[in-house]
């Protein structure tokens, strides 16, 4: 038997020396969590949201937002100032002489000049290479690159060496190819010159973009070189990790475990690092959604920035309960011009005021498949405008809102939130059953969506199907939509439920009736919505083709009005939503976070949902001024309440 | 003893391989797009070119060059012919720096960007191992003397009560169990943290969870051997002999009844430490479990693929380890 305790002794040195051995890092400043792991901290390489508010700590672009205005205005960032020329096409940026890299190596003009540069191959397969697409000469440097790639791998050579030259060669040749060609300038270390295909009323919204920040080329190039087989430049991971990135933002990054957490100490050669509050920042890896919650009750979290769990539903009601409670002092702070975080500051202590609902820049909707033809051949009804349109207006949107997602978010009209873009009139939309003050209305609702289904012949005992992935609650969704078209129209639904991949896949083939999608806004204007339904758009999974539309996109496009563009592209909005009906909004939706606001400070309010974290203050921990900092606070009015 | 083991080890890569070969299929017919981006889609002739890059066009081709970069072959091969110094010179040469490549090449992840599968695997194995280690020594512990508890009195409270335990232990989940700790001993009382690793103290709950199911079997193993070695001829023998009590149960009985457990070791460690999805999710552990999960939801053909092999490797050479030590224990067995 005493032969046995050797193996379990080995095991016990074992299990001891591996857990006493991994102690944590001790606490930072701010500790908060995403919804799920970080997928790259590649800049130009990013599109989740939680990739890219992380990578807001620790890169810096020529410009930023000021996300505690309500206007989002743009702020100078790496560039101390800029000038637009008469043509409205070119941007000079002049950048400061005291942005610095991590190492203390000077940010200059070439850098932003190799990331974009990147950022225009399509070796790197970037998800935003179509709003690069705004400089001049970047499509034909795109396509030029993509038709020497194509034939690549099928060329003949004599043995491996000579393909490998190719590849280098080609390379070579693609570099000097985009100085001739894209209409980027570094005149000098701190002057950027960049000329746009056509005026861009948005383009330092697009500056603003952390897929526009630079990366530092004496990093990045060194894992990255063009691939013999296929002459694709390849990246290697390994730059992105902790100890080796280096960036230009608020702060460098300590340490990234795989699926465990990240930290961020204070980047010492920040240029605006006095105006941090913070020194570090932890990110754990929390992906349970109950877990978060957890966490963050027992006080190892400041900052949950998407809630996610299951119950989150009550969290918000009880939250609207204790709003009630201090209904009074609510009313009077919110005339005051507060915020609704300031406004919970000010309210006393208590569990339930942690949860705050934020509207997000986002449009929960279903799609019409627009083809003449389904997948299986027959008719497609859907291809008629006037189905869609009656299917859109039976559906109960409110009851949706309210009944499932539980969230306090707004029933959706539009494709874009009202009110998030400055200057934008958003059009009425189609009327809903939801909508109806009695039943008199709703049932004239019906009728009239009954007669648009009579008109366009839709066909009797015809089955709807609709498709959902299978998760997140799109299934009830799902059921209510269709109880909606079975009480109101009489027309039965079947319900498909299919895995995320396969589910996407079948959106980009066009292989659906009906099927559920949601869209998020990337940048403060009209076209990061409607652009989506342009007929040559790679993400118009509904097949909508309308010329008028198209058109109105493209000439709000070469527009140099400002407010005539917005015209145009509210028309465009109109079309979509109100007459061609590709798409149904059904509700805008909302972000849950967690954090005591009596804590923490910082955070914006605005509905297009960006969070510069790195403007956060920790109120009383005796690291920075230990001020509220609310939205808007030269507009808060501090004379007395109004009773 | 030294044949058996050589035949095992023998048997390892013919095992591995028609594992490789029934997993990749399977893996490589579940639908979906591995490249499909979730909003942004690239052009066609840009995922045309990536199916190219990462084999994923031809099963053949995927097939062949996945086995032999991931034995080391493609390594062994370039180094030999020296392919891999006039890679790195002409790269030298074109001005690019030297791109190190290892051995056993597991490949990129499809779906995490910044990490290849040799990272993805070389952070989490010796967190699960260790996980998986502990809860195996708590199952050892407590199996042990519940079972022994039970023996000694059969169908008495003692045994009642740690046959009850050892039910709970076997049917409940460890979602709920978990949970269920976590709310008590990290949120009503908080005497350890709610999740995430490091240290000793955040290891405590997830091994305990992970333990009782086998805690519970071993108790069970046990508990038989015990009540069967007990009323062995030798035990008679050793009592008529004069032995005290607690000799008779650890020296002799014990030895025996000890047999079973053992061999339930193997394939248990094995299942312990590569990791426990639930676990991992529950108490956010960064362990292979998940990535079983995640790799198939996401179609992330090379990760699939590594987590399988680890698996599989793991399972075998556990079992050989086991087969070693029970003829070490008890060399009647040869």
């Amino acid at each position: 038997m005493s032969r046995m305790l050797i193996p379990v002794a080995v095991l016990v040195a074992l299990v001891a020396l591996s857990v006493f051995g991994d102690r944590p890092l001790p606490r930072a400043d701010l500790t908060f969590i995403n919804s799920s792991e970080v997928n790259t901290l590649d800049p130009q390489r990013m599109s989740w949201m939680h990739d890219l508010r992380t990578a807001r700590l620790l890169y810096e672009g020529l410009v930023k937002n000021n996300v505690l205005s309500d206007d989002f205005e743009i702020t100078p960032g790496v560039a101390e100032s800029w000038e637009l020329s008469e043509d409205a096409r070119t941007y000079t940026f002049h950048f400061r002489d005291d942005a610095k890299w991590s190492n203390g190596e000077p940010v200059t003009a070439h850098d932003f000049v190799y990331s974009w540069r990147r950022a225009m191959l399509p070796d790197l397969v970037s998800d935003y290479v179509a709003m690069f697409m705004n400089i001049d000469g970047a499509s034909e440097f795109y396509d030029w690159r993509q038709s020497q790639l194509d034939g690549f791998s099928d060329r003949e050579f004599a043995n491996d060496s000579e393909r490998r030259q190719a590849a280098f060669a080609l390379w070579e040749e693609t570099k000097s190819r985009f100085n001739e060609t894209v209409g980027m300038l570094a005149v000098d270390d701190r002057t950027l010159v960049v000329t746009l295909e056509r005026p861009v009323p948005y383009f330092l919204e697009l500056c603003a973009f952390t897929v526009f920040a630079p990366v530092y080329e004496p990093l990045v190039a060194q894992y990255e070189r063009p691939d013999p087989t296929t002459g694709r430049l390849v990246r290697r991971p390994g730059w992105t990790k902790g100890g080796v990135l280096i960036s230009n933002g608020p702060f460098e990054l300590t340490e990234w475990r795989f699926k465990r957490d990240m930290r961020m100490d204070q980047n010492p050669h920040y240029w605006d690092r006095e105006s941090i509050a913070i020194r570090s920042v932890s990110i754990p890896s929390i992906s349970d959604p109950n877990a978060g919650v957890l966490a963050y009750q027992t006080g190892s979290i400041d900052w949950i920035s998407d809630v996610t769990s299951p119950y989150r539903g009550d969290m918000v009601a009880q939250k609207l309960a204790f709003l009630n409670e201090h209904k009074e002092q609510v009313e009077a702070l919110k005339a005051q011009g507060y915020d609704q975080f300031s406004i919970t500051r000010q309210l006393p202590q208590d569990p339930r005021a942690h949860t705050h609902a934020v509207s997000s820049f986002g449009t929960y909707f279903y799609n019409f498949n627009c083809k003449p033809r389904l997948p299986d051949g027959r008719n497609n009804p859907f291809a008629d405008a006037r189905v869609r349109r009656a299917f859109a207006m039976c559906i109960d949107k409110p009851a949706i809102a309210k009944q499932i997602r539980r969230l306090g978010e707004p029933s959706a009209h539009t494709l874009i939130p009202p009110g998030s873009i400055g200057g934008y009139t958003s059009p009425k939309g189609l009327p809903n059953i939801g909508d109806a003050a009695d039943e008199a209305e709703r049932q004239e609702i019906i009728e009239q969506a009954k007669a648009l289904l009579k008109e366009a012949d839709f066909p009797d005992d015809f089955v709807v199907e609709l498709a959902f992935n299978k998760d997140a609650g799109h299934d009830l969704i799902g059921q209510a939509i269709a109880k909606s078209w079975q009480q109101s129209l009489g027309v039965e639904t079947q319900l498909s439920q299919k895995e995320i991949k396969l589910f996407r896949e079948d959106l980009k083939n066009k292989q659906y009736m009906t099927a559920r999608a949601g869209w998020f806004g990337d940048y403060g204007d009209p076209t990061t919505f409607l652009d989506i339904n342009h007929s040559k758009d790679g993400n118009n999974d509904r097949a909508y083709n309308n010329p008028v539309y198209d058109k109105l996109l493209e000439d709000a496009g070469n527009e140099l009005d400002p407010s005539k563009r917005m015209a145009m592209l509210s028309e465009a909005e109109r079309i979509l939503i109100e007459e061609d009906v590709p798409l149904v909004p059904i509700f805008f939706y909302a972000t849950i976070y967690m954090f005591d606001a009596h804590k923490l400070t910082g955070l914006s309010t605005h509905p297009r949902t960006k969070q510069n974290a790195f403007l956060i203050d920790m109120l009383g921990d005796g690291i920075g001024p230990d001020l509220p900092r609310p939205m808007n606070p030269e507009r808060i009015n501090t004379g007395a309440p109004t009773p | 003893m030294m044949t058996m083991i050589l035949r095992r080890l023998a048997s390892l890569p013919i095992i591995l391989l028609v594992v490789y070969t029934i997993t990749l299929t399977l893996a490589w017919a579940v639908p979906g797009n591995p490249l499909e981006n979730p909003e942004k889609r690239p052009k066609p002739e840009v995922i045309e070119q990536m199916k190219k890059q990462y084999n994923l066009d031809s099963f053949p081709r995927f097939y062949v060059s996945y086995l032999s970069s991931v034995t080391g072959f493609e390594y062994a091969k370039d180094w030999i012919s020296g392919e891999l110094e006039r890679e790195q010179e002409a790269a030298a040469q074109a001005g690019f720096p030297p791109a190190p490549r290892p051995v056993f090449d597991l490949g990129p992840s499809l779906e995490y960007d910044d990490w290849t599968v040799n990272e993805i695997v070389g952070s989490a194995l010796p967190v699960s191992i260790t996980l998986g280690a502990a809860a195996i020594l708590i199952a050892l512990v407590v199996g042990v003397s519940a079972g022994v508890i039970g023996a000694v009195k059969p169908n008495s409270a003692s045994d009642l009560f740690t046959l009850t335990i050892a039910m709970i232990g076997i049917s409940l989940p460890s979602f709920v169990i978990g949970t269920a700790l976590l709310l008590v001993f990290a949120v009503l009382i908080p005497l350890f943290p709610v999740g995430g690793w490091g240290g000793p103290m955040k290891a405590v709950l997830p091994a305990v969870t992970l333990s009782l199911p086998f805690a519970a079997y071993i108790a069970r193993l046990t508990r038989m051997g015990m009540i069967e070695s007990l009323g062995a001829d030798y035990i008679r023998t050793a009592r008529a002999k004069g032995a005290s009590e607690n000799a008779v149960l650890y020296k002799h009985a014990l030895k025996n009844a000890f047999l079973p457990v053992l061999s339930f070791l193997g394939p248990a460690a094995a299942l312990a430490m590569t990791g426990s999805f639930v676990i991992e999710q529950v108490f956010t552990i960064p362990g292979m479990g998940q990535h079983f999960v995640n790799g198939v939801q996401n179609k992330d053909l090379f990760l699939i693929m590594g987590v399988v092999l680890i698996f599989a490797t793991m399972l075998i050479l556990f079992n050989l380890i086991v087969d070693v030590l029970y003829r070490w224990v008890d060399p009647r067995i040869a």
